[in-house]
């Protein structure tokens, strides 16, 4: 027998209130995440440039990172540099950074013939031995990250708060990587950076040099680095010289998820890692919070188990041949 | 003379491959060198290309010595290589791999020409030339590398068994087209396996063995020889 329930009027409204605060809340989950799926989705960017054309995962990418936002921090709130300059010379810095890095640390180390497990250790004392230093120099307490009061306006778009920041940040990152994909995909260095991943041999026959194209990548790579520490310290306002880690590693799970080598694959990574880091944390009650690093290792194993190659194709030589 | 190798003795690491070896080609010229697997001939080319450097002994290009410089140079000086076994970018299309044999040039309008002269030499590129080099047959991967190798238009061009892993019929298109690129003036340094199509190919021809040359002369000459029939042609 069918049972037919009437709802009572007020009853309605409290099933219906709780619906739309349900869907209220995601929907504000969702527009948090797209700032933070923009951070990751450049991180991720850089990592996959530098993998692909050196076969290195770069583990201090992090610590560019980090050096995007507190060099951002000391030049604005400690040299009392007005914040758009301070900002500009941020993103100056972490490139430099990322070139003597390739300079000093990974050429020597590649034309001695350093095999891939070494590469990895140096990748990771580097990584190490930045941070550190600067744990050493500043020590690694929490700093308000100088944020504009023009970035803390806020909308409210039918119940939802959203940032004038979170635009920007999102914005920002949505036209740098329509750039990046244009400059990869159609320009004459971008296919160079592409060939030279392939096979840094055959490259060289066709009169590349492929030491230029690596510093080129590094100066990209380790420029989104900066600007998306930029974001991070806009974001969440918080900087410390350990700041790099966690988003390191995440960046690095996102451009694996998208195919490794693969540029627009590790943005749409991002994007996706860090929209499903939030909802995750949104969805499960409060208390299981502290789960939120859990997310992106059940990812990363997931990949691995399921498409090592990353959900779009990667632009790397495997062993045993390149399948479409 | 166009290009010389002098006294060239070289190999990897230890192992050494080359010994006191003299090769020269000059302008205009199909210069074969034949050989059994291991004979040198390979190590020969990428020798001129700077991969490997001479142990001893000199290359030179237009009474130049190049044996110093890096590879990337050598191509800019108009030394082009297409390596055994394509090695075309398979994760590039067969347009942008194309377009990465005419890196160096400068010009849009030259590279606009060259480019419409390997699809007049292979017509099948132009037919794909936005699909993935990776998923192209074997012969026209084959053709991309040569196609890719002549978008420079260098005056040498070093092809590595360009034969190699093809149909006959393919086979004998693309050396008719090796023969086109010559008639344009562009001399050839060819390694090739097929002993008989490269006599008949190349005006001269140097004979490896064991990484020092055995015999060398014109081609027809070489065909005569009682020791290349035993060898090489299978003639008895």
């Amino acid at each position: 027998m069918l049972r037919i329930r009437i709802l009572e009027s007020d009853e309605i409204f409290e099933e219906q209130g709780r619906q739309r605060k349900m869907v209220l809340y995601i929907l504000q989950q969702l527009v948090n995440a797209l700032s933070y799926g923009s951070i990751l989705g450049l991180l991720a960017v850089g990592y996959t440039m530098i993998y692909g054309i050196l076969g290195l995962i770069n583990f201090a990418h992090g610590e560019i990172f980090m050096i995007g936002a507190f060099s951002c921090y000391l030049f604005a709130t400690v040299l009392n540099i007005p914040w758009v300059i301070a900002a500009l010379l941020a993103i100056i810095t972490s490139t430099i950074s990322g070139l003597l890095l390739e300079r000093f640390i990974y050429r020597p180390c590649i034309r001695r013939g350093g095999s891939v497990l070494t590469i990895f250790i140096i990748s990771f004392a580097a990584s190490i031995l930045i941070r550190y230093l600067f744990m050493m120099f500043f020590t690694d307490t929490r700093r308000a990250f100088p944020i504009p009061a023009f970035f803390e306006k806020i909308y409210f778009v039918g119940g939802i708060v959203i940032g004038l920041r979170d635009i920007l940040i999102f914005a920002t990152t949505v036209v740098i990587m329509l750039i990046i994909s244009y400059f990869v995909k159609y320009s004459k260095l971008g296919i160079a950076m592409r060939a030279v991943s392939y096979d840094k041999r055959t490259a060289s026959f066709m009169g590349v040099n492929s030491t230029r194209i690596i510093k080129v990548v590094f100066m990209i790579g380790s420029m989104l680095a900066g600007i998306s520490g930029l974001e991070y310290g806009l974001s969440f306002g918080i900087v410390n010289p350990s700041m790099g880690f966690n988003p390191g590693l995440t960046g690095f799970i996102a451009a694996v998820l998208g195919g490794i080598g693969n540029v627009p694959g590790a943005m749409i990574g991002g994007f996706i890692v860090g929209i499903g880091e939030i909802l995750f944390v949104a969805i499960l009650p409060a208390i299981y919070s502290p789960l939120r690093p859990l997310f992106i290792w059940i990812l990363l194993f997931l990949i691995l188990f399921l498409k090592p190659t990353g959900l779009f194709r990667p632009n790397v030589k495997f062993e045993g041949g390149w399948e479409e | 003379m166009l290009l010389s190798i002098e006294n060239v003795t070289t190999g990897y690491e230890k192992a050494q491959v080359l010994k006191k070896v003299n090769i020269s080609l000059e302008k205009g010229e199909i210069v074969a060198l034949i050989g059994a697997n291991g004979a040198g001939k390979t190590t020969s080319l990428r020798c001129i290309t700077g991969i490997i450097k001479p142990w001893e002994g000199t290359i030179k290009f237009n009474n130049q010595k190049i044996d110093a410089l890096e590879s990337y140079e050598i191509v800019s000086l108009g030394i082009s290589y297409c390596p055994e076994g394509r090695d075309i970018f398979a994760n590039l299309s067969v347009y942008e791999n194309l377009k990465m044999g005419g890196y160096l040039i400068k010009d849009r309008r030259e590279f606009k020409s060259n480019l419409n002269r390997i699809y007049e030499l292979f017509p099948r590129l132009q037919e794909r030339c936005n699909q993935i080099a990776g998923s192209l047959s074997g012969g026209e991967q084959q053709m991309l590398a040569i196609g890719r190798a002549f978008m420079l238009k260098p005056s040498v061009l070093l092809l590595d068994e360009p034969s190699l892993g093809l149909a006959p019929i393919l086979v004998e298109s693309i050396f008719k087209v090796i023969q086109q690129i010559n008639s344009s003036g562009t001399s050839i340094l060819l390694v090739e396996q097929n002993v008989s199509l490269a006599l008949e190919l190349a005006e001269r021809a140097y004979v490896l063995e064991k990484g020092e040359i055995k015999l060398s002369g014109e081609s027809k000459d070489l065909r005569e020889s009682e020791y290349v029939k035993n060898s090489y042609l299978g003639i008895r």
